[in-house]
């Protein structure tokens, strides 16, 4: 699932919610990223970030779903999976 | 809580919450402190600080909600008619949007007078403390 296209339009998408929300159009994520990479990335930018993204994918996801994701990489999937059980 | 609650609130600014404001924070802008100057401006009287309208939001959030263990995390206001010394004012909000995964709960308000009129209206985010 790593490199396909749907995922690739994910976490590209998650990109730019990265750099909105932590205002720092440097950040580049990419699937091993974790909040240990990203300085901006605290406890509370990190439920801005999940609000933002569940806005802009038009998801949700459970509490224990955020916590069990180990890396972005890992979330895009959860997204990729969200996405999928609405079509 | 959940989507589609509403809520509403009753404020009224009195004398004690206009003098406190301006004693605790000093803004004695002609506007808000010099009726001449107020009405030279097109306005009835001097014209209450938008921000009085922030308390009563922070006072709703805090008090009138059903849950207490909460905190704000970010608000938006925009201001559509002034505030008089005085005025009633009703408050009503509404459940837009609940994120249960990180325990966050967004409002949208309108702050009306007593013929409906929009006064301010707006957008709050809150976090609920577990």
């Amino acid at each position: 699932m790593k490199n396909n296209e749907e995922f690739n339009y994910v976490i590209k998408k998650v990109n730019a919610i990265f750099n909105d929300v932590l205002e720092n159009d440097d950040i580049k994520i990419n699937y091993e990223t974790t909040v240990k990479d990203i300085d901006e990335w605290d406890s509370l930018s990190h439920i801005a970030l999940v609000v933002s993204i569940e806005k802009s994918f038009q998801i949700r996801f459970t509490a224990k779903e955020i916590q069990d994701f180990k890396n972005v990489g890992e979330m895009c999937e959860g997204i990729l999976l969200k996405l999928g059980n609405k079509k | 809580m959940i989507k589609g609650d509403k809520f509403d609130s009753f404020f009224k600014i009195t004398d004690k919450v206009y003098y406190g404001f301006i004693d605790l924070f000093e803004d004695k802008n002609p506007l808000h402190v010099n009726d001449f100057f107020a009405q030279s401006k097109g306005f009835k009287s001097v014209v209450m600080h938008g921000n009085i309208l922030g308390g009563f939001l922070s006072y709703f959030v805090g008090e009138c909600l059903p849950q207490k263990n909460i905190i704000i995390h970010s608000q938006q206001i925009k201001y559509h008619n002034p505030v008089y010394l005085n005025q009633q004012i009703i408050l009503k909000a509404e459940i837009v949007e609940v994120f249960e995964s990180v325990n966050v709960i967004e409002l949208k308000f309108n702050f009306e007078d007593e013929h409906s009129n929009t006064l301010a209206k707006g957008k709050i985010q809150i976090g609920i403390i577990l």
